[in-house]
């Protein structure tokens, strides 16, 4: 498997190598990301290396037609934190595609979204291993007031696809579209369908389940634009489908599910506001209906994110909301429909000049979130729910989070952060435990001469339950813009019980255009971690780790 | 194992007709307001466009678009310069484009690509990843931002021999 894995690298070299006389239509990028685990939770990874390797290649026959090829490699072994289902090599997507004077066809693995993705979104992630791409055809029409999608096939599960077959057809109408007085209103329409003849359960009497093989999503969305305001609201209808409770679908616990999504802003010069609310209620819908409650989730076809501020410091990323659509019975304590409730964004430019801006001006936002179970009536034995329409029921999670940046002079700058979050670790985890924690941060970067720069930060998260208290910091320098090197620690100092952990990460990175590569060392936590100027996702792990990044 | 030798192979010989991505595809896009368009549409069809793929999360893609904001109108002076900033934010933080742009008073044009379309098209993968274009050519790209670099980009804009 390492031959084959230096074959690969090998011949990617050579693939990058300047043909600069050539005059051609292929083009694409590799990306490989390798960990050598010395210590890991998981005994088959210790002592083990492991990478994902991607190769996406595209070819232009002319302006109408393309063809898009992706072979991943997971050699000698996948990453960690990835499904089973990715794995040795294959051809993970493979599409051919025509498109003239609006209309378009794609036969093969087709990424699309319609509207928000609340109804259904394809796309992929290469460090949150997801990619739930549809493998079918596609046929699209647009022009300027509509714009019409329609799609069929199968959802990507790693090396295979799914049995569940989806349908779905989206339609955006420009009602109008006024440019003297700022104006937009704009409808949009999608059914998405999901056909999966599941087989009888194998118990005695053998039963057929009790719902359809097709289970229905019907979305209705509007979204209004008049000079500085704007509002946009989107309801959808899911179908009766059988829940899924512990592997197991009983015909006694099937339920419809619902959506809405309203979201209202100003966005004035120096000045934006944004309210959003959700409530989703058993708004799981996967290709395979066996994937709800599964760790990796494949073949999921709606996209329901979290919808709260998204961190990338190494502390404020410890205890992040997940959000939570789906029905959930894991004891007659703990019994969840889904979720409700609020996001708020407030930006303000402070004027350079003014006595808070001072020379160079600074920024400020404030940003807040509660989400909470739905309120109602709850039963564990039979299993049933009935649930009120606007009322709150236990919290799940809330945050409150001010940033402010701030440019002291050509060459100082800095970020401060703080963040207030109580995190319900029983309903969002399906653990014990309550944690209220408040995160300081201060971010500076100092510019030096001959492009060096220099940008260290330091970090605390206050926290009375759970783990207690940590600390943070970290440093990185860059000695040109291609080249930069960093060191970060985060220790969780009152931790007696688990011994005070810390974790570090120290690496190097060079840049050159469009190729990166980088060289890290330590042990971490699962997160986001920017350094270099990228953010990636890292699962915890301790071992030397390596990533190449080229576009060709 | 004769299987893979022959993939290989394929992929080997690829390189032989492969070149590097010459010029911005045209993709479907919006304005933050909800509008469709396409990337065609927006390039600065007789002069430089700095294409710069970001989200609302990404803290090194923020600092760097501050920077451009600063210099945008100095660099307008000497040459046509449109700065597009392509925002990847999806369905989660997408809400905040459009307060966070007005809050900041970026001058330059602002647009999502949610699905991650135009990125996908331009073979991006990490952000933030800026591209400078002549009309539709692609004659710079790079990865990442360290602090300053912007500067290097109005360089790469001054030396382009047309």
């Amino acid at each position: 498997m390492l031959k084959n894995y230096l074959l690969v690298l090998t011949t990617l070299i050579m693939i990058n190598k300047n043909h600069s006389q050539t005059q051609s239509n292929f083009y694409g990028s590799f990306e490989s990301n390798g960990i050598y685990y010395q210590e890991n939770e998981q005994e088959n990874y210790a002592n083990e290396f492991a990478s994902n390797n991607y190769l996406n290649l595209k070819y232009l026959f002319n302006s109408s037609w393309n063809f898009e090829a992706q072979i991943e490699s997971y050699s000698p072994m996948r990453l960690q934190g990835y499904s089973d289902s990715f794995e040795k090599t294959h051809l993970s997507t493979l599409s051919i595609n025509y498109k003239k004077k609006g209309f378009g066809l794609t036969f093969g693995s087709i990424y699309e979204q319609f509207g928000s993705g609340l109804a259904l979104r394809t796309w992929e992630d290469r460090q949150l291993g997801i990619n739930n791409s549809i493998w079918g055809i596609r046929s699209t029409f647009e022009n300027k007031n509509i714009n019409l999608k329609l799609i069929g096939g199968w959802q990507k599960k790693g090396s295979e696809i799914s049995v569940g077959k989806v349908i779905g057809l989206d339609s955006e109408i420009t009602v109008f579209n006024s440019t003297e007085i700022y104006q937009n209103l704009m409808l949009g329409f999608s059914y998405v369908g999901r056909f999966e003849n599941l087989a009888f359960p194998a118990i005695y009497p053998p039963v057929g389940y009790e719902f359809n093989d097709l289970t229905s999503l019907f979305s209705a969305r509007i979204d209004y634009v008049k000079n500085d305001f704007y509002f946009g609201y989107e309801q959808i209808l899911k179908s009766e489908d059988g829940i899924t409770q512990f592997g197991l679908i009983l015909n006694d616990f099937i339920k419809k599910g619902s959506a809405h999504i309203m979201n209202l802003g100003v966005a004035k010069s120096g000045f934006g506001f944004d309210f959003t609310f959700r409530r989703l209620e058993n708004m799981g819908f996967f290709g395979d209906r066996f994937e709800q409650g599964e760790l990796f989730g494949e073949t999921t076809i709606n996209y329901l994110p979290a919808l709260t501020k998204q961190h990338d410091y190494l502390l404020t990323n410890i205890n992040i909301y997940e959000s939570q659509p789906y029905v959930s019975f894991p004891d007659p304590s703990l019994m969840k429909a889904g979720e409700i409730g609020f996001q708020i964004d407030l930006y303000y430019d402070i004027k350079k000049g003014s006595v808070f801006g001072g020379k160079y001006g600074s920024n400020l936002s404030l940003n807040f979130s509660s989400w909470y179970n739905l309120d109602g009536e709850y039963s564990y034995n039979p299993l049933d729910y009935n649930s009120d329409f606007l009322a709150f029921g236990q919290k799940y999670f809330s945050e409150q989070s001010v940033e402010l940046r701030k440019k002291w002079s050509e060459n100082f700058s800095n970020i401060f952060l703080f963040v207030n979050k109580f995190y319900n670790k029983r309903y969002i985890e399906e653990k014990f435990g309550e944690v209220n924690s408040q995160v300081i941060v201060v971010d500076n970067t100092i510019k030096l001469e001959n492009k060096k720069s220099l940008r260290f930060e330091l970090q605390h998260l206050f926290n009375k339950d759970d783990k207690k208290n940590w600390y943070g910091y970290g440093v990185e320098y860059n000695f040109n813009y291609n080249f930069s090197a960093y060191y970060n620690n985060i220790v969780n100092y009152q931790n007696i019980e688990d011994d005070k952990p810390s974790y570090y990460s120290f690496g190097t990175s060079y840049t050159k255009n469009s190729s990166r590569f980088s060289l890290s060392y330590g042990k971490q936590r699962g997160g986001l971690l920017c350094y270099g100027g990228i953010c990636r996702y890292v699962p915890e792990f301790k071992g030397l780790s390596f990533s190449i990044n080229t576009s060709f | 194992m004769l299987k893979k030798i022959k993939f290989f192979s394929v992929v080997f010989m690829l390189h032989f007709c492969i070149n590097a991505q010459e010029n911005v595809p045209n993709i479907a896009l919006k304005t933050i307001s909800g509008s469709s368009l396409q990337s065609s549409e927006i390039l600065n069809n007789d002069g430089f466009s700095i294409i710069s793929f970001w989200a609302t999360w990404c803290i090194p893609c923020i600092n760097e678009l501050d920077a451009i904001d600063e210099l945008y109108d100095s660099w307008n002076e000497n040459y046509n310069i449109k700065v597009l900033a392509i925002s990847t934010d999806d369905a989660r933080s997408k809400k905040r484009v459009r307060p966070m742009v007005s809050g900041k008073n970026w001058s330059f044009e602002v647009y999502s690509d949610t699905n991650q379309e135009f990125k996908r098209s331009l073979n991006v993968s990490g952000i933030p990843h800026t591209i400078v274009a002549y009309g539709s050519k692609i004659i710079h790209r790079r990865i990442g931002y360290s602090p300053g670099e912007e500067v290097d980009l109005f360089k790469i804009i001054s030396n382009y021999k047309q």
